[in-house]
């Protein structure tokens, strides 16, 4: 198999992953999917650092599995299984029109994506087409989503389909900064963990919808 | 050491002291001598920059210009005032029991890494090192908004962190962009993400990939800064930060913010023309200035009518420069240094009010408050009327720059709509504050009677925060004015 085929399917698996999580209403899974979601993106920056060759993606492969398929994924299953709560409720939009609209979601972004220069292994537009399509997806999961899991899921979606493009399009990030983002990532998912756990005790939901006293 | 590494690494370590548990004297002796330090060190980055060199650190990775300068010296300055009123403020509090060790730790590890974090936005070259940076305003903010820890402040923090985290991640991916836009000119290593190295490449910039990038930064880091339409945290996490750590957002925040739209807006500039980002920023500052007057109109609540009032200062600082041409340009930086200087007046006031009568809701707080507060009271009107940019004060004449600016350029039906919104959100803002300071008195009958209003070091703050405020509308220092000078050159002679 050719390596740009390779990129391709890892970068189709990706956005298999987000549609999953669209039509998903178990929590645990939806965090897999995220999980293994990662896995994908790491298999791509790995394949990109051997055929280009580039020796820095190879640490952004390392850090992104270990980071995001797996310290993350296991930081939210535990935080599911401390709180107890393990579905999402009906949506606010129920999931075939979910699915629909993320359809029309990937054709916009596939859309965008022919406007960009292609990189070095010619495959940059299919790259950029998933990612783009990841991007808007992750923020539709966020508008029509309930539970505040779903919505760190949809973050995290975001942020990996912003890595896609970096790993896609760049000649790589510098690694300085590159360390400094994936701290502050999980700096963040940290943070919102403790708030997720603190709206749970004081609204024994973690409903986000309920979350609707401050107006005007 | 160098200087520039100093005045990062004191606040940091002011920081690192104030997050452990401690003698409380010592506590507070730290984190204002801390941000005193501090704000010595930012004047004398900006002295060694007005002494003709750049002073930099890290092979360029730190690099002070004059917009940074300027940014610098503003939040130093707005952080030391924070730091003083807040020991006045947890003081306060002491008073009445309502203070527990982590309140404590939070307010003085929070503090000063939140003047850190904003030192380190407006002092580094590199895009990169830049979006940690406001990511880690972001990260600070969310404690410093739950501390109360009531039921609407744990929303106000999800809807911060999620919306803010949203808004980041597009940055994020409008840097990559602007990064894959440059191929293979911007060259290897931590430097190729540098701003200069950006400005140097600009016309080898891909068209494409820049302009997108462009939107996606312009977006992102327009909700850090409270543009509309992604201003919608901003009221919520106003109202429920205690009010030191307000003006850190409402300034700190907003100038850090604002400063990274700029650098984003000058790449554009150089690679585009300045009509792209520039047509962006005025439609969002228009739009932010026409979504705060119906709010300030109806608004119940006292902090949030300053959250209001800054997402229509962000909006005019970011109409002057989508004008363009050097007055739009020098227009906002004045606009950013005097609202800098109002801004903490209105917050500080406003929070001594809210503090004495336990909530900043207007049914709570009750007309008349000139009865029972007159010093909060008064402070509170003097800054309603800096911040309404009432002549003689400051922001009066930045607002006339900007006006005179927008009526000398083709968007005249713009500036015409806009000078009606000024003067719409003008009278709002009187009329609210004018209600509740000289409305008639709150029935004597009430049983909720509010503190007695004392003299302490949270109101010598405001105080000091008036008078300094008041002095700048008739004299400007004239290292203050060369600096903002200088800033509209790096504005103005790059475009």
């Amino acid at each position: 198999m050719a390596i740009s085929d390779l990129l391709i399917l890892c970068a189709a698996g990706m956005l298999v992953t987000a549609y999953l999580m669209v039509g998903q209403k178990a929590l645990v899974t939806a965090v897999r999917l995220y999980g293994f979601q990662s896995l994908l993106l790491g298999i791509v920056a790995a394949t990109i650092a051997i055929s280009q060759p580039r020796r820095e993606l190879f640490v952004t492969a390392a850090i992104t599995v270990a980071l995001k398929a797996v310290l993350i994924p296991w930081f939210l299953t535990r935080l599911i299984d401390r709180i107890g709560i393990r579905r999402e409720i009906e949506p606010f939009l129920n999931v075939p029109t979910s699915l629909l609209v993320c359809l029309g979601l990937t054709v916009v972004g596939y859309r965008v994506s022919t406007g960009f220069q292609e990189g070095a292994l010619g495959v940059a537009h299919h790259l950029i087409g998933v990612a783009l399509s990841m991007l808007l997806i992750g923020l539709f999961l966020m508008v029509t989503r309930k539970k505040a899991i779903t919505q760190i899921l949809a973050l995290l979606t975001v942020e990996n389909a912003v890595f896609l493009v970096a790993v896609g399009i760049t000649p790589g990030m510098p690694l300085v900064v590159e360390l400094g983002i994936a701290f502050d990532v999980i700096l963040a998912v940290l943070v919102l963990g403790i708030l997720v756990h603190r709206i749970v005790d004081r609204f024994e939901s973690m409903d986000v919808s309920r979350l609707s006293k401050l107006k005007g | 050491m160098n200087l520039l590494v100093w005045t990062l690494a004191v606040p940091l370590a002011t920081a690192a002291i104030g997050a452990l548990n401690g003698p409380r004297k010592f506590k507070e002796a730290v984190m204002i001598g801390g941000l005193a330090i501090t704000f010595v060190l930012c004047i004398a980055t900006t002295r060694q920059f007005l002494g003709g060199a750049i002073p930099a650190a890290f092979g360029e990775a730190l690099r002070v210009d004059g917009l940074s300068a300027l940014v610098v010296v503003l939040s130093g300055f707005v952080g030391l005032l924070s730091g003083t009123y807040a020991v006045g403020y947890l003081r306060r509090n002491e008073a009445r029991n309502l203070v527990t060790p982590r309140m404590r730790r939070e307010i003085h590890g929070l503090l000063p890494a939140y003047v850190f974090a904003t030192l380190l936005v407006s002092m580094t070259n590199n895009l990169g090192i830049m979006w940690i940076a406001v990511e880690l305003t972001t990260l600070a903010s969310v404690f410093l908004i739950t501390f109360h820890d009531r039921d609407t402040s744990l929303e106000a923090a999800w809807k911060f962190l999620v919306l803010g985290s949203l808004g980041l991640g597009f940055a994020l991916l409008g840097i990559v962009l602007l990064f894959a836009a440059g191929e293979e000119h911007l060259g290897e290593g931590l430097s190729a993400l540098n701003w200069t190295r950006f400005m140097q490449v600009a016309p080898s910039l891909h068209p494409f990939t820049l302009r997108l990038g462009v939107v996606f930064a312009l977006i992102g880091y327009g909700t850090k800064a409270g543009l509309a339409p992604m201003h919608t945290w901003k009221p919520d996490a106003y109202r429920e930060a205690p009010s030191p750590a307000g003006v850190l957002m409402a300034v700190g925040m907003l100038n850090g913010a604002l400063y990274c739209v700029l650098r984003i807006h000058l790449i554009s500039n150089a690679a585009l023309g300045p009509a792209f980002s520039g047509d962006l920023l005025l439609t969002l500052g228009l739009l932010s200035v026409f979504i705060a007057t119906p709010f300030i109109l109806v608004q119940w609540n006292l902090k949030r009518l300053l959250a209001y009032s800054s997402i229509e200062h962000v909006g005019i600082m970011a109409v002057g420069i989508g004008l363009g041409g050097e007055a739009g340009a020098f227009g906002a930086l004045l606009h950013m240094t005097y609202h800098s200087l109002a801004k903490p007046v209105a917050f500080f006031s406003a929070g001594t009010l809210a503090q004495l009568h336990s909530s900043s809701n207007f049914d709570r707080i009750g007309t008349g408050t000139v009865s029972r507060a007159p010093i909060a009271s008064g402070l509170l009107v003097l800054a309603t009327l800096m911040i309404t940019g009432s002549p003689p004060f400051g922001l009066f004449f930045s607002e006339m720059v900007i006006l005179k600016a927008g009526f000398g350029s083709q968007h005249v039906t713009a500036t015409t709509l806009f000078l009606a919104a000024l003067i719409v959100l003008f009278c709002g803002f009187v009329f609210q504050i004018g209600r509740l300071v000289l409305g008639p008195p709150r029935d004597p009958k009430d049983r909720r009677v509010p503190k007695a209003e004392q003299f302490d070091l949270s109101m010598a703050t405001v105080i000091v925060a008036a008078i300094l405020a008041s002095i700048s509308a008739f004299y400007l220092p004239a290292s203050l004015l060369a600096l903002i000078h200088a800033a509209t050159q790096v504005v103005w002679g790059t475009a």
